[in-house]
């Protein structure tokens, strides 16, 4: 900080911004995650390119939460909601395209589709809409009431879809095949690999724009004091109800590939457990980094998947681990490698 | 009535058995560094509070140039151009103060939902920014998360960021708590180079920055004007002497 004193012509952009170390950390990020399968297929596993698939799922859906919860302090528990309704308007849509009924005859006719051009944009409005409703209520209160009335909603959902007998209730619906898309084939794990990679980097460079924006500025300010934010003439409750209704629109995205990946989505998607996971890949990977929660989803579930080979009960040691990182690195897994200090940026 | 900015009748506001303002009637000129004194628990920060709209008033009415307020929510008097820094000072710690200005200055121009371009660098910020930090002695200090700021450069951005959207009116609430002899300085001087430009109300303790900058005061008794006028007839006022002036040493 006194080094800083020192600085002699006015610098507008924060000097973390640009540290080396943080773009070296996010490039070998980037690179790793371009040739795994390459490295997959070589080590002969080529089962983890199915799990690491998964992994950049759960990581796109972190990201999302982080905008809420690391950006504009809204600690949202029912996340999973907006996931598993992404999940669902593919999981529907197919099973109406594949027993050739439509999905609604009046006013208008909307038929069952497997065409992902269709069913992801689709998927990313519906979820963003049923954010946008649950929002615009949840968001009259705060703090502890905010979360509660999140995880309420979150959990009348899984109910809702759990009591869904037509979509198969508690069991779920299972997908025969994936969404198919023009030019690309779902199907080849490889392929799809690509495809989530894709998705969680478009989303991670809208969401550093977004931040960064007039938009994402308030957004901020909203997150580190409101009520400035209202004394500056800005209606807080406006912003952060676009900024909720974009974070689920990503979570419905993130939901849509799960189904493609699994072929089967239950309501399961919308328990408040996955709401539990994904903020505790958030915390994991760095609150309020934006790359930090794909850390973070890849520490949760490799650790999940290491640690429940040798137990059943993996969560005793994912606790205590949970703990530590919280305690000894604020800023996350995320934090400790781009060399970030608490009281920076 | 057009050289009247403010007029406030019969303001009550009462926190259970306390009476926070109880019947207060004021009037501040255009123009003018109004000062509202009072000791300790005369209801200061309330009134400001129910001026700026983060608190409804019981009863009584607030009129802004000629305009009944009373019942508008604080983000649209902020609009109207009533600007506020508060006692305990507000800015966003977790921002850079140049981000602090830039939201300051967003929030008086267009549309905000705007989610591409950096707003750092959007043709408004760009040309406005560099000045409003220059207004308040802060350029040097830009890229800063605002937490790291000394206490005094912190009041400092707070007045410059209320400064940025021109406002007609200007409520200042204990801008020298908490300061040096220094920033005291400063701050008075930063406070006389805002006079003319708009009226300024001003909330303060410390009765040399008081009768060194006000044009008229007003003296707040358990929430009623006991006395109202110019800094020289405050000096004089019994009731003032006996309440407050008194007690200081």
């Amino acid at each position: 900080m006194e080094a800083k004193r020192l600085v002699p012509c006015p610098r507008l952009i924060p000097e973390s911004l640009m540290t080396r170390r943080k773009q070296f950390v996010i490039g070998c990020g980037a690179l790793l995650l371009a040739l795994f399968p390459l490295i997959a297929q070589c080590a002969g596993e080529p089962y983890f390119i199915s799990l690491f698939s998964r992994i950049l799922i759960y990581a796109l859906a972190a990201v999302s939460l982080d905008l809420l919860l690391g950006y504009s302090s809204m600690v949202s528990l029912g996340h999973a909601a907006f996931f598993g309704i992404g999940a669902y308007v593919v999981g529907i849509l197919y099973f109406h395209g594949f027993e050739g009924e439509p999905l609604l005859s009046w006013p208008f006719l909307i038929n069952g589709s497997d065409n992902a051009l269709v069913v992801f944009p689709l998927a990313v409005l519906t979820a963003s809409l049923a954010a946008l409703i649950i929002g615009a209520l949840s968001l009259r209160t705060t703090g502890m009431h905010f979360i509660m009335i999140t995880l309420a909603f979150a959990q009348m959902l899984f109910y809702f879809f759990v009591s869904l007998e037509k979509y198969g209730g508690d069991d779920g619906l299972s997908l025969y095949s994936r969404n198919k898309l023009p030019g690309i084939d779902l199907t080849s794990d490889i392929q799809f690999y690509y495809f989530c990679l894709a998705c969680l980097v478009s989303f991670l460079f809208f969401s550093h724009r977004l931040i960064n924006s007039r938009f994402g500025l308030i957004i901020r300010g909203t997150g580190s004091n409101e009520r400035r934010i209202k004394s500056l003439g800005l209606n807080a409750y406006k912003y952060k109800l676009v900024c909720f209704a974009i974070a689920g629109g990503g979570a419905g995205l993130a939901g849509a590939l799960l189904a493609n990946q699994t072929e089967y989505v239950s309501p399961g998607l919308m328990h408040w457990t996955i709401s539990g996971e994904l903020m505790v890949m958030v915390l994991l990977g760095g609150l309020g980094t934006l790359y930090g929660p794909v850390l973070g989803a890849f520490a949760f579930i490799l650790l999940e998947h290491t640690l429940a080979m040798y137990t059943e009960h993996w969560m005793v040691y994912m606790g205590p681990l949970l703990v530590l990182a919280v305690i000894f690195a604020p800023k996350g897994l995320y934090g400790l490698l781009a060399g970030l200090r608490k009281d920076h940026e | 009535m057009n050289d009247t900015i403010l007029e406030v009748t019969g303001l009550h506001k009462s926190f259970g058995a306390i009476q926070a303002t109880n019947d207060l009637t004021f009037s501040v000129r255009r123009g003018n560094i109004h000062a509202l004194i009072g000791p300790n628990g005369a209801g200061k920060t309330t009134v400001v509070n129910q001026l700026s709209g983060d608190m409804f008033s019981d009863s009584g009415t607030i009129l802004f140039n000629g305009k009944d307020v009373t019942s508008l929510k604080g983000y649209r008097r902020a609009q109207l151009g009533i600007a506020r820094s508060f006692q305990i000072t507000h800015i966003f710690e977790n921002l850079t103060v140049a981000e602090n200005m830039a939201l300051a200055i967003c929030s008086h121009s267009g549309h905000n939902f705007r989610f591409w371009q950096n707003c750092l660098q959007t043709k408004i910020v760009k040309s406005e920014l560099l000045p409003a930090l220059g207004r308040v002695d802060l350029q040097d200090r830009a890229a800063i998360a605002a937490r790291h700021l000394s206490h005094g450069e912190k009041r400092q951005l707070e007045v410059g960021m209320a400064l940025t959207g021109k406002p007609e009116l200007l409520i200042l609430d204990e801008p020298m708590a908490g300061m040096g002899p220094g920033g005291t300085v400063e701050l008075s001087k930063l406070i006389q180079r805002m006079k003319g430009k708009m009226t300024i109300l001003l909330i303060e303790h410390d009765m040399d920055v008081v009768f060194s900058l006000a044009d008229e005061v007003t003296v707040l008794v358990y929430g009623q004007n006991i006395a109202s006028g110019t800094p020289n007839d405050i000096k004089k006022n019994e009731a003032v002497r006996a309440a407050y002036l008194g007690d200081e040493d």
